[in-house]
């Protein structure tokens, strides 16, 4: 299909790759042929008529979106009878239409028809006859209106619904001219729409358009738009965010842009009025006499200076710990490690990542080299098999998901599914292994028994990229040998059949992605559990080239960066070592301090920061935008923590559940509100940029972060602006040693990017892995029993995880009022079988108890868990469920098991 | 006084049209048994050279249609007959008379163009409302398969085939063979771009063969009887018969098989004359998306070719009469609104082409005071509609529309 052909456009010659289409071909010549209902992302329609051209040899006009081109062709797109049947066609859409025009949305339609005069009445042929069609208007949905009156009918909010997100939850309904469309089976907010706004986004007309801000935005008026990065998960979309008065009025996706190409979910598109939400911190509060009094920037940044300083003096530098945010970015994340390295001198930073996918990366950084995903995100959607282990990601990523759904639903692609719970991506996969929790490393061997017993395995990659070769295969092969699928049924509860079944399209796949989550990350064997998850891998060699290996898609907009620029106890910048002192000697001349400044000894982790607090090691605590008293694992213990702290500092945009312990709030700025960088989970550095201005005396984080250092008499640095420091983060890690903000002015580049000539890496590993020997590592792990169980007194087990609509502790996501019209409470998910048992009835609320910690909730009952399991959203500071988890570490990452508590269920009177 | 050519209804009233054996007796499956004789690319150069063409109303060759779709992506790892079994063009009810009385004709007749295209599944796409033709062709196709006509190894060979039927839901344009296709894939029924056609890339994106049901009954007559035989019917260039349904100010309204080349005086003849005598004016050739023609057409021979020249249509051999009281205003008018109920509504020149030509219409009838300038404005909105719309349904209002305007409108 790549052959070039030659053919003409209006006597121009164009050279175009055989089987392209020609209206975009023309298109993509910057030849304007008008259209209505195609969109490159949609396959064509046909509908509107008006893209119709003449093609010598053939018969009369013909619509060019449904013609391949072919050598030699020769097109007229414009003569007097193309232009009139033009007129005529739009002359019939306006017949039908109602054009009242409020200024709220781009309009198509409207520009095409003042282009051919039609919006004077006079030059128009047909009479109006919309107002006797009656057409509905569908205003059910909390983030969109449907008015069919202004609808032309051009399958792209129907097309973009299914062919781009996956979801086919729009289609018409009636026939000819009374036909409109509906979501679901009637309305809109009664359909499984799930709010993404892909059919906003694709609307030619005014027929679909967004609830929020509409009466306030006019298009005609000034207005201005900037292409920023998502403040929500790890995929990075670019936005583009639209500005009037200094308010930001719509989010749009961005087309034509990795990793999204316009692509949003609910929250990208309606999650960003947070930002001028009036709970915003606009001054600096002081806690005085309990109670928190605002205080000018001098005086708080006074004090927190010289309390830092007096406990260092007292304490020790080991008495002082910071918690880094993955909402900031790269230059905010990257100074406050400088600040905790430098003025702190020790290495106590750490951040979510800690609770997220701390044993991925440990077992991928041990396995393989590197602790990013191998991948493109994109690569999924050309993935004929699709493994997702722990992963929700049709809530958690939601446009990750789109690519996924893309290779099951239009490549014919396989999507297998581990997971203890039902999670919407199960309608789309191929096998659903529902293993009971904790399990995984005893089906995963399963797995790695089947392929070894039918000889599945890539001999030649294991001799020649795995390290050990074939005498460590021999290893796993033995410690494997017991998991037959009949013993690894009895243990996890999975179908041997299925199992093997499974084994079977992973090992023969010719391009298999594996897309691991928080379910086999957050356990006390996170990291055994992703260790034979690579295991699996690297004895079938499934990675190692285009659109094959392990992507653990990142829960929040800059995991992957904070741990890129080094906030982390364990490396610095570009994952090198804390103990490397050739590394640190080249930094501390970087930095330009002495070297013997720089601790060389591993810092603490986040849960045992706290756990030092707890036991009074550290004194004062530095908090950037984390929110560790709903997030921390076993929060009553991490109260006690808490309060034991001399002093408590914390940075963020909004009060939120670790405020109140704070002895001073300093107010920071929202994502739109600076300039920087972000890392999304495909390892690409994506610009962020500045839209409005902060609120009250908000400043950025990097601002206060180096003015507190100052203050400290140990200044990190003068920057004029975010792109200084980012030159110094790209000085500091080789794996950005060639990127520049100029480079990223349109788009992302993905690191490993070491020399400004560098394209940037698609996938990793296709030459070596990153290790010392540049070989991967085996490393066999037995299944081992949960220490934490269900018992007589705690009978039942609780998972925990993410929702659509909510987005962390929810402190962003909670303020918009679009995502808490969709989900703003709390449940516990039991399965009927056991709310029988237990003589509950639906929404009841009882009171959940660990042995840490009880908290309340109303139950839901469901079937998308197992009998004897429960599942809870943490977002909701009302049901605090890190209550009830424990803080039982894996040895390996330090992460917590928030997926597994035993706990018991009393009715709440 | 001319007499029916009773080829494809021999047995149509004169067996039990549920009972295969009677089917049998009356030579049944013989053409199977000669087509199986034959390699697939025989039985196509049979036909084609036979010289029968689509009865639904195109008239394009059977057998170049079978050709293309057996040439097609021989990679492809199926193809498909699909059986257009959704009569519905207003004063047709051909495939009717065919599937209640007879159904087992057309039936072999689909299992023949399977081999020939070497397809292993097909479909009969069946008119909904049409409960006698449904409950006749599942038992035919229950039968044929008890017998080894259909199923494995057909009739002892190594050639294999099912069939299933699916109903159409009501919808006119579901007989237009790209929305059938969407159809049968379970999608709303609304057309598809063309190219490609469906022998190219059909039903599940494979090759498929899209048969009307009078075509495939032709089949088993010509494979057994040859095609010199079925040369000798119809004329020179037009071979074979067509079954007429004639309908209106006729005194016998109903089915006839005619040789091909009839006249519309013979038709009328046949069918008892003018209802009470009265005088002729005007017939509707090929229903709502035919052409209206008056008395100076009496004569002419009906074959695809010489209507066609003569600017009329032979279509799907529906043929409604009008006498002098008859108001050809008032039957365009039903035209017109058929086409406007029927329309999906997915491209815009059919959408609101067709609403707003029923309201020039009904300015027509109430007597508008420019009928010229009228009648000119609905022919250009018609040509319009018929230049730039996806699907032969926006298509077809300027057929009706110029020829009532030509003999009629216009004086």
């Amino acid at each position: 299909m790549s052959e070039k052909i030659h053919l003409t456009i209006d006597h121009k010659t164009i050279v175009a790759k055989e089987g392209a289409n020609l209206l975009q071909v023309a298109e993509d010549n910057g030849i304007r042929i008008p259209h209505l209902c195609y969109h490159r992302k949609l396959s064509p329609t046909g509908a509107c008529r008006l893209c119709i051209v003449k093609i010598k040899d053939q018969r009369g006009m013909i619509a060019s979106c449904g013609i391949t081109v072919k050598d030699g062709m020769e097109v007229t797109t414009s003569d007097d009878e193309l232009e009139e049947a033009r007129k005529y066609l739009l002359d019939y859409l306006l017949a039908e239409h109602n054009e009242e025009y409020d200024g709220a949305y781009e309009d198509e339609f409207r520009e095409l028809c003042r282009r051919y005069g039609l919006d004077k009445k006079e030059n128009r042929t047909f009479p109006s006859i919309w107002k006797e069609m009656n057409y509905p208007k569908d205003e059910s949905s909390p983030v969109l209106t449907y008015d069919a009156a202004k609808c032309i009918r051009c399958f792209r909010c129907i097309k973009g619904c299914d062919e781009v997100q996956g979801k086919n939850v729009l289609s018409f309904t009636s026939r000819g001219i009374s036909s409109y469309i509906v979501g679901g089976f009637d309305k809109w907010g009664e359909s499984e729409c799930d709010g993404c706004g892909e059919c906003i986004q694709l609307c030619p007309t005014g027929a679909i358009v967004e609830k929020p801000h509409r009466e306030e935005l006019r298009l005609d008026e000034k207005t201005t738009k900037v292409q920023t990065t998502c403040p929500y998960c790890g995929v990075g979309c670019q936005l583009e965010l639209v500005v009037q008065n200094g308010r930001i009025l719509r989010s749009n996706g961005v087309e034509g842009v990795s990793p999204n190409d316009g692509r949003l979910c609910v929250k990208g598109r309606f999650g960003c009025d947070y930002v001028q939400h009036p709970e915003r911190l606009t001054k600096p509060l002081i806690k005085k006499d309990g109670q928190f009094v605002e205080a000018s920037w001098d005086e708080a940044l006074d004090l927190v200076a010289a309390k830092f300083a007096e406990i260092k003096e007292k304490y020790g530098r080991k008495a002082l710990a910071g918690y880094a945010s993955a909402k900031a970015t790269n230059e905010d994340n990257y100074l406050f490690m400088k600040f905790v390295r430098t003025v702190f001198e020790n290495n106590n930073i750490d951040y979510c990542t800690r609770l997220c996918h701390a044993s991925t990366v440990t077992a991928m950084l041990r396995s393989l080299g590197d602790g990013a995903g191998s991948n493109s995100i994109e690569d999924y959607a050309e993935s004929d098999c699709i493994l997702v282990t722990g992963n929700n990601m049709i809530e958690t990523h939601p446009v990750t998901a789109t690519y996924v759904k893309y290779a099951a639903q239009r490549k014919g692609g396989k999507i297998i599914i581990i997971d203890p719970k039902w999670t919407p991506l199960v309608d789309h996969a191929h096998i659903w292994l529902q293993p009971k929790l904790g399990t995984d490393v005893a089906l995963l061997n399963g797995m790695i028994h089947v392929i070894i017993k039918e000889n599945r395995i890539d001999r030649d990659f294991i001799e020649k990229r795995v390290e050990g070769g074939m005498e460590s295969f021999e290893a796993l092969k033995e410690l494997t040998e017991k998991y037959t699928p009949e013993k690894t049924e009895e243990i996890t509860g999975v179908k041997a059949s299925l199992i093997a079944e499974a084994a079977r399209i992973y090992a023969g796949a010719r391009q298999p992605l594996i897309a691991t989550g928080m379910g086999f990350s957050q356990q006390v064997t996170g990291t055994h559990n992703v260790f034979s998850l690579i295991n699996m891998m690297l004895i079938t060699g499934q990675i190692g080239r285009k659109g094959a290996g392990l992507n653990p898609p990142r829960g929040q907009n800059n995991v992957q960066g904070v741990s890129d620029v080094g906030a982390s106890p364990f490396t610095y910048p570009g994952y090198i070592p804390v103990d490397d002192k050739e590394n640190r000697r080249k930094v501390a001349e970087i930095w330009g301090i002495p070297f013997e400044k720089l601790d060389g000894e591993k810092g603490l982790s986040t849960v045992e920061i706290m756990q030092a607090a707890y036991e009074g090691q550290v004194k004062g605590m530095y908090v950037m935008g984390e929110n560790p008293m709903l997030t921390d694992p076993n929060l009553n213990h991490t109260l006690e923590a808490v309060k034991k702290l001399d002093f408590l500092v914390v940075q963020d945009i909004f009060h939120t559940e670790t405020t109140p312990y704070a002895d001073v709030i300093l107010p920071a700025t929202a994502f739109a509100e600076k300039e920087g960088t972000f890392v999304n989970s495909d390892r690409r550095v994506l610009r962020v940029r500045k839209a409005v201005a902060p609120p009250g005396e908000a400043r950025q984080d990097w601002h206060i972060v180096a003015e507190i250092a100052r203050r400290m008499g140990t200044p990190i640095g003068d920057y004029p602006n975010e792109a200084a420091i980012w030159d110094e983060i790209a000085q500091t890690a080789p794996i950005f040693g060639g990127i520049s903000y100029d480079r990223l002015e349109k788009q992302g580049i993905q690191w490993p990017c070491p020399e400004k000539s560098h394209p940037g890496t698609t996938t990793l590993f296709t030459e070596k892995f990153n290790t010392k020997n540049g070989l991967a590592k085996l490393h066999p792990v037995d299944y081992a029993e949960q220490s934490e169980k269900a018992d007589n007194q705690y009978p039942f087990i609780l998972n925990t995880g993410r929702i659509l609509y909510q987005y962390h502790s929810s402190t962003m996501s909670r303020r918009n009022k679009a995502l808490t019209d969709f989900a703003n409470e709390a449940y516990l998910l039991i399965h009927p079988d056991d709310v029988q048992k237990l003589g509950l009835s639906e929404e009841q609320k009882v009171h959940i108890t660990s042995r840490r910690g009880t908290i309340s909730s109303v139950i839901r009952s469901s079937r998308e868990v197992l009998p004897g399991e429960l599942f809870m959203p943490f977002h909701y500071a009302e049901a605090p469920v890190n209550k009830l988890t424990s803080d039982e570490l894996d040895p390996f990452s330090k992460i917590a098991p928030f997926k597994l508590s035993a706990v018991k269920i009393e009715p709440a009177h | 006084m001319i007499q029916e050519t009773r080829i494809v209804l021999k047995n149509a009233g004169k067996i039990d049209p549920e009972n295969i054996d009677d089917y049998l007796k009356a030579g049944g499956y013989e053409g199977l048994r000669k087509a199986l004789s034959m390699r697939p690319v025989e039985v196509i150069d049979e036909l084609l050279e036979a010289g029968l063409r689509g009865r639904g109303g195109a008239g394009f060759s059977t057998g170049m249609k079978q050709r293309f779709t057996s040439e097609s992506c021989l990679r492809c790892p199926q193809r498909y007959v699909v059986v257009n079994a959704d009569e519905g063009e207003p004063g047709t009810f051909k495939d009717r008379v065919i599937m209640e009385q007879d159904p087992h004709l057309y039936l072999e007749g689909t299992i023949i163009a399977a081999w020939a295209i070497q397809a292993t599944k097909g479909y009969i796409y069946l008119r909904g409302e049409y409960t006698d033709s449904i409950k006749k062709t599942k038992k035919a196709i229950e039968d044929a398969y008890e017998r080894g006509y259909l199923g494995k190894n057909i009739m002892g060979s190594d050639f294999s085939f099912d069939v299933e039927i699916r109903l159409g839901a009501g919808s006119y344009l579901c007989g237009e063979e790209l929305t059938m296709l969407e159809s049968l894939e379970g999608k709303r029924g609304t057309p598809r771009i063309k190219p490609p056609f469906p022998a190219e890339k059909g039903l599940f994106s494979m090759p498929t063969l899209v048969n009307n049901v009078e075509t495939l009954a032709n089949a088993p007559l010509i494979l057994s009887k040859g095609k010199a035989w079925y040369q000798g019917i119809g004329t020179k260039r037009s071979h074979g018969t067509k079954i007429f349904t004639i309908s209106g100010q006729v005194n016998k309204p109903g089915h006839y098989e005619l040789p091909m080349g009839v006249t519309l005086e013979d038709l009328i003849g046949l069918a008892g004359g003018m209802r009470g005598g009265r005088p002729f004016k005007a017939a509707l050739l090929g229903g709502a998306a035919g052409t209206f023609v008056d008395s100076s057409m009496l004569k002419e021979r009906m074959t695809y070719d010489n209507l066609k020249e003569k600017g009329a249509t032979l279509g799907s051999g529906a043929v409604i009469i009008m006498a002098a009281e008859d108001s050809v205003e008032q039957i365009l008018h039903n035209c017109l609104r058929f086409f406007r109920h029927e329309s999906c509504g997915k491209c815009v020149p059919c959408r609101t082409g067709t609403t707003i030509l029923v309201k020039r219409s009904e300015q027509l009838l109430s007597g508008h005071s420019d009928r010229k300038t009228l009648v000119q404005q609905m022919l250009r909105e018609s040509e319009m509609m018929a230049a730039t719309s996806l699907c032969p349904l926006g298509q077809s209002p300027i057929l009706p529309l110029k020829s009532a305007a030509r003999y009629f409108l216009e004086h």
